[in-house]
């Protein structure tokens, strides 16, 4: 064997995934996962048992994709305060489409409102160059009165089948709702890697401009990725309205601060072009799991907002003060 | 994109057509007073198709409630103007609201208020050093402490014994004034006596003129020798603060309490400051444009109601208004 022999190490920290990941600044959340995951078999190991794990999964399923559609519009260099909205309203028109249309068609129907929702943003802001916080702010008010309209109270049409396609199990040990996830997770990563559009997503959010003295359509790729996430928020909706089993015009509520808060963790930065679809997912999975671990630990269930704030801005924080230390330390030492 | 009028064109008489002068004069209208003029347009509105909606008790009534998001937005017009933004109001308000309840017993009913007032200002003082000293984003930072404050009330205060609301709370929100024969709130000259202060030190301080450099250019203000962080983190303690202020406000007008109180305020107060004319980016925006934004939404609200079309379509003509205001202010230059 003549290639040249390279330690285990450096061939582990040179690998492309590693070095992506790095990039993208998804080492911190990953390695929080880790410990996160640890920390919870060891103070409940019932965990990796089927019902907790479906429990577990439909608990931290919505949350994953809606974290994931605001990646999408984080890495195009916005940010997307209509996600709640968006998705109160394909939750209410999936659970009340059910009364008449089969669960495919009902689907298909959300996740196409879902898609026009993000049309609209992406038309209003890509196209009409008008601020992305703003627009999703107007939209917000716009397609949360919609949702409404639709279903003024919790209520639709969510049979038991559809409860089982969305959050049950595949096979043992394997809950749907995490499948689902898998695999929009791992569209979304085909996407984002291995596609030009993708490579183009990344680039619209940090270097338009150069996108455009290419010769590149910077716009297309931002109103892309508002489609794209309008989607995944309607999928994530859909996911919701089958474990609660009810449509609910207030249900993306809470979703709002959260997925920015899974994006954030993710290590994506807000002035667009960086972030990860993995992070996002570890994230996700983080924050959506803090109160679960702190009802195991014994712990008042409250102490998951103060515990998943700390973990955010520690998580995000720390790697900036010990860049800043290693910076000052070599500037010492010099 | 700045709010300082045009320099006057040296139009000569024969090329001065009316239309072009009256450009210049529509361009010399200082951009916080157009919230206001279309205010008094919707107001009439209100008056043509109510004629009892044109009467100074129908103006106080909208203003009051108008004055209350005025107020819960004023320290987001702080935050938005040095370029950033504070998603930590909604639970700054139930904190605030909670702790002044809480200690009146022991502190009376003005040490409690100034505890509540303090409680705001650490929240903001937390959120400044954050953002200022370790760059993190304003959005996540803000996000984050108002998940910490929802903890925190959730865990230290007991909802159920928090239902007295002093005299103090309502004596300077709900007491009616006597006015020209009509009876006003207390909330409508208190927040308005505040609101032209805050406009005062925005408009005439050193601290307030470089707030607006720090949120249209902060590496500008940095080498023009301003201390960019303290005047960040003075602006977040001052937001924090004023959110405080509106808790006590809102806990005093509606005379209760639960764990939600502040959520209206979350996208309501960045509506009123958009509405308001303020740029979403920083550098631009008043507390007159405040109060008109909220004046403006206040008076939708009271059309609507008065039309009976229900909250939906309030919510609607809400977003297309905000979508109206950004399209007229909001444009990124053509790239």
């Amino acid at each position: 064997m003549s290639a040249p022999a390279i330690p285990l190490g450096a061939r582990f920290r040179r690998s492309p995934g590693l070095v992506g990941l790095k990039r993208e600044g998804a080492i911190a959340p990953v390695l929080a996962f880790v410990l996160f995951f640890v920390i919870y078999v060891a103070i409940n190991p019932e965990l990796l048992t089927r019902f907790q794990l479906q429990t577990a999964a439909n608990l931290v399923a919505p949350l994953a994709l809606v974290a994931l559609a605001q990646l999408l519009i984080v890495l195009v260099g916005g940010i997307d305060i209509s996600v709640a909205a968006v998705m109160s309203l394909t939750n209410v028109v999936f659970a009340t489409q059910l009364e008449s249309a089969s669960p495919v068609v009902a689907g298909v129907l959300a996740v196409a409102v879902g898609m026009g929702c993000g049309l609209f943003n992406g038309l209003l802001s890509a196209y009409g160059r008008l601020p992305v916080i703003a627009v999703t702010l107007a939209s917000s008010f716009i397609f949360g009165a919609l949702a409404t309209e639709v279903l003024d109270r919790p209520g639709g049409a969510v049979s038991e089948g559809v409860t089982l396609a969305t959050s049950g199990e595949l096979a043992p040990y394997v809950p749907v709702a995490l499948v689902w996830v898998l695999v929009a997770a791992a569209l979304l990563w085909l996407l984002l890697q291995k596609t030009s559009l993708g490579r183009h997503i990344y680039g619209a959010g940090s270097n338009a401009e150069g996108m455009r003295a290419a010769g590149l359509n910077a716009r297309a790729a931002q109103l892309t990725a508002f489609v794209l996430a309008g989607g995944l928020v309607a999928l994530g909706a859909i996911l919701l309205a089958g474990s609660t089993a009810t449509g609910d015009p207030k249900s993306g509520d809470p979703y709002l601060l959260n997925a920015i808060a899974a994006v954030a963790l993710a290590g994506a930065s807000f002035t667009g072009g960086k972030g990860s679809v993995v992070g996002t997912i570890c994230a996700a999975a983080i924050l959506g799991l803090v109160g679960n671990v702190l009802f195991f630990a014994g712990v008042d269930s409250y102490w998951q907002y103060v515990v998943g704030s700390v973990i955010i801005v520690a998580v995000v924080g720390i790697p900036v003060i010990v860049r800043r230390l290693g910076v000052r330390l070599k500037g010492a030492s010099a | 994109m700045s709010t300082v009028a045009a320099p006057p064109r040296p139009g000569t008489e024969s090329d001065g057509d009316a239309r072009h002068r009256l450009g210049e004069a529509v361009r010399r209208v200082p951009a916080a007073a157009w919230p206001l003029v279309v205010f008094a347009v919707l107001f009439l509105i209100g008056g043509i198709v109510r004629p009892n909606l044109l009467t100074l008790e129908a103006l106080w009534s909208t203003a009051a409630f108008a004055m209350i998001v005025a107020i819960a937005s004023s320290g987001q017009t702080l935050a938005v103007i040095q370029g950033g933004i504070d998603l930590s109001v909604p639970n700054t308000i139930t904190l605030s609201a909670l702790t002044f309840l809480s200690a009146v017993d022991s502190l009376g009913a003005f040490g409690a208020f100034v505890a509540a007032i303090a409680a705001g200002a650490v929240v903001g003082l937390v959120n400044g050093t954050i953002i200022a000293k370790l760059s993190l984003s304003p959005i996540v930072t803000t996000i984050a402490m108002n998940g910490f404050l929802f903890g925190v009330v959730l865990l230290t205060f007991d909802f159920s014994q928090l239902t007295d609301i002093p005299k103090f709370a309502s004596d300077i929100t709900s007491a009616k004034i006597g006015f020209l024969g009509t009876e006003v709130a207390a909330v409508v000259p208190v927040g308005l006596a505040l609101l032209l202060a805050l406009q005062a030190l925005l408009s005439w301080t050193g601290w307030g003129r470089a707030l607006f450099l720090v949120g249209a250019a902060p590496d500008v203000a940095r080498l023009a020798g301003q201390p960019v962080d303290r005047i960040r983190i003075t602006a977040y303690m001052l937001s924090g603060a004023l959110a405080a202020f509106a808790g006590i406000v809102i806990v005093g007008f509606y005379a209760q309490t639960s764990t939600g109180m502040g959520a209206p305020y979350l996208l309501g107060s960045v509506a009123a400051v958009v509405v308001g004319g303020a740029s979403i980016f920083g550098g631009r925006g008043s507390m007159i444009g405040t109060l008109g934004g909220a004046l403006v939404l206040g008076q939708v609200a009271t059309l609507v109601a008065v039309a009976n079309l229900g909250v939906n379509i309030q919510q609607l003509i809400y977003g297309v208004i905000i979508l109206f205001v950004v399209a007229l202010y909001g444009r990124r230059a053509a790239a």
